[in-house]
């Protein structure tokens, strides 16, 4: 579905993707961990067109996506949710909701949205800017599920949220992964990534350095310790 | 005076109306493309000239309001595409680039239409007795239409797919990117309605001012200072800002001269960059 191949970004002189190279399989969820400043978040951008590759290649579902503009890639089928949020604060939960809808409102769409998110319901003519952290959350991933995608990226999607939403939140993750739309996840909550990833990647300096599955992970404490810099083991 | 007060502040209101279409047009360009658009103010002399062109060749002034705003749409596009994408992210080099394209607006117009300034008669001649003086209809006509046009504008961007576009991209680029908002057709399309809203604002100001090659450059500044005074962004605010302006120079040219008049502008400008330098109108933007 998705392919990663050797690749590599640059900003300005600065080389931050050096290589990186993993796939995602169709209704597969995966998580993509690191410190901070690996490359997680520039390997998303690097997928949705918004940094521009260097070298290498990226493809979804047999279309190379260097040959696509970025505003279209969204169109092929991948969503993506950017970290933190990426609400329009001067539009409406609505219109929010619709930004990346074409021709008239999809109200069947908007009903499987409300029905994941029913606190949006409440809210449609609030501007983004007025919901709490959680529920800019929950639009950014209803604006997603909106274009009907067939992979979602989330970027650190329980950074900043409340406990009590981040369960909620983790819980709607593992249903949209559950009705067959694949997961890309970055996220600094470890926890939460291998609770809901069966699939690991872990990046390094610009590079993925471990592929393998959560289960292998949750025992490998040298991995654990040497790339995410935690002491002990991830609670399962 | 009262009667010379009231005519001037009469004047300045419309004036202001007209102002408000061209600095919004100014205000949207600078917030959405960082461009400080040193040529908005031969946006609108073009709009004259054309509205002048459109006379001569249709023999019908009101075909204009229709021509004009969409050959200054046409016109906006093509410059948006040539002049202001290659130099997109770069608002210094834009205010020599917009120099550039205001000094090559005005040189073509001087070529075409030529370097003497010309009157239009005004499509509806004659006056109405309004609060005890007579005064042009076809001055309250240009009212109306600054009006239209200025709610239109507004309409367009809170309740057309494009208009929700402009503000998702004015706010984040990439996001909106990201959401499949094609940003660079918004970008061309701000540039566009820019320019048919100062050629607009031309089209109705061509029968109350003269059509000159040179109708621009007195313009620009009272846009900026609109701009500046209504709040950098905040579009409802630069275009009631526009208005209070022209009014106040209004009521100041009944007792003073034209230039004391500007000078109260700019001092009025100081007085809101000194204390409220987000601008007087701060919570009307959207």
């Amino acid at each position: 579905m998705l392919e990663l191949r050797d690749v590599h970004v640059h900003i300005g002189k600065l080389h931050i993707l050096q290589g990186v190279t993993f796939d995602i399989k169709p209704g597969e969820s995966a998580a993509l961990l690191g410190r901070n400043g690996v490359g997680k978040t520039t390997t998303l951008r690097a997928i949705m067109g918004l940094a521009a590759r260097s070298g290498g290649k990226i493809s979804f579902d047999g279309t190379d996506l260097s040959s696509v503009a970025p505003h279209k890639i969204p169109r092929l089928g991948i969503g993506y949710v950017p970290q933190g949020r990426g609400i329009f604060p001067n539009l409406s939960v609505l219109e929010n909701l619709n930004i990346g809808t074409q021709g008239k409102r999809d109200t069947e769409r908007e009903d499987y949205v409300f029905d994941c998110f029913p606190r949006l319901k409440e809210r449609l003519k609030q501007s983004g800017n007025t919901l709490s952290g959680g529920e800019q959350q929950m639009l950014a991933i209803a604006r997603c599920l909106m274009m009907r995608p067939k992979l979602i990226i989330l970027d650190e999607p329980t950074e900043g949220i409340m406990p009590l939403l981040v369960s909620q939140i983790r819980r709607e993750i593992h249903r949209i992964n559950q009705s067959g739309v694949s997961i890309l996840l970055v996220e600094q909550n470890v926890e939460t990534a291998l609770k809901l990833c069966p699939r690991v990647f872990l990046m390094e300096k610009g590079v993925v350095v471990y592929s393998g599955t959560s289960g292998e992970l949750k025992t490998n404490t040298e991995i654990v310790h040497r790339y995410l810099g935690l002491s002990r083991k991830p609670a399962a | 005076m009262i009667d010379t007060l009231l005519l001037l502040s009469l004047n300045g209101l419309i004036w202001g109306l007209i102002i408000a279409l061209i600095a919004l047009g100014l205000s949207v360009i600078f917030g959405l493309l960082d461009i400080i658009n040193i040529a908005h103010g031969d946006f609108f002399m073009v709009g004259t000239v054309l509205a002048w062109f459109s006379l001569q060749v249709t023999g019908n002034y009101w075909a204009g309001f229709l021509l004009v705003p969409l050959i200054c749409f046409v016109l906006g596009a093509i410059m948006q595409r040539l002049v202001i994408q290659p130099i997109r992210g770069n608002p210094a080099l834009s205010i020599v680039a917009t120099f550039g394209l205001s000094l090559i607006l005005q040189e073509v117009v001087r070529m075409t239409f030529g370097a003497t300034p010309r009157r239009i008669l005004p499509p509806i001649q004659g006056t109405m007795s309004l609060f005890g003086i007579q005064y042009d209809i076809y001055r309250l006509y240009a009212a109306g239409f600054s009006i239209a046009a200025l709610a239109a504008f507004f309409l367009f961007l809170n309740y057309t797919k494009l208009g929700t576009w402009m503000r998702a991209v004015r706010h984040d680029r990439d996001t909106a990117t990201a959401m499949g908002v094609p940003a660079r057709l918004v970008y061309i399309m701000t540039f566009a309605v820019g320019f048919a809203l100062a050629g607009f604002g031309g089209v109705v100001a061509a029968p109350i001012t003269t059509v000159d090659f040179r109708g621009g450059v007195d313009l620009l500044p009272v846009c900026f200072i609109a701009v500046i005074v209504g709040g950098l962004g905040n579009l409802p605010g630069t275009a009631a800002a526009a208005v209070l302006l022209a009014l106040l120079e209004g009521i100041v040219q009944s007792f003073a001269n034209p230039t004391l008049a500007r000078i109260t502008s700019l001092l009025l400008m100081s007085a809101v960059l000194l204390l409220r330098p987000q601008g007087l109108f701060k919570g009307f933007a959207k």
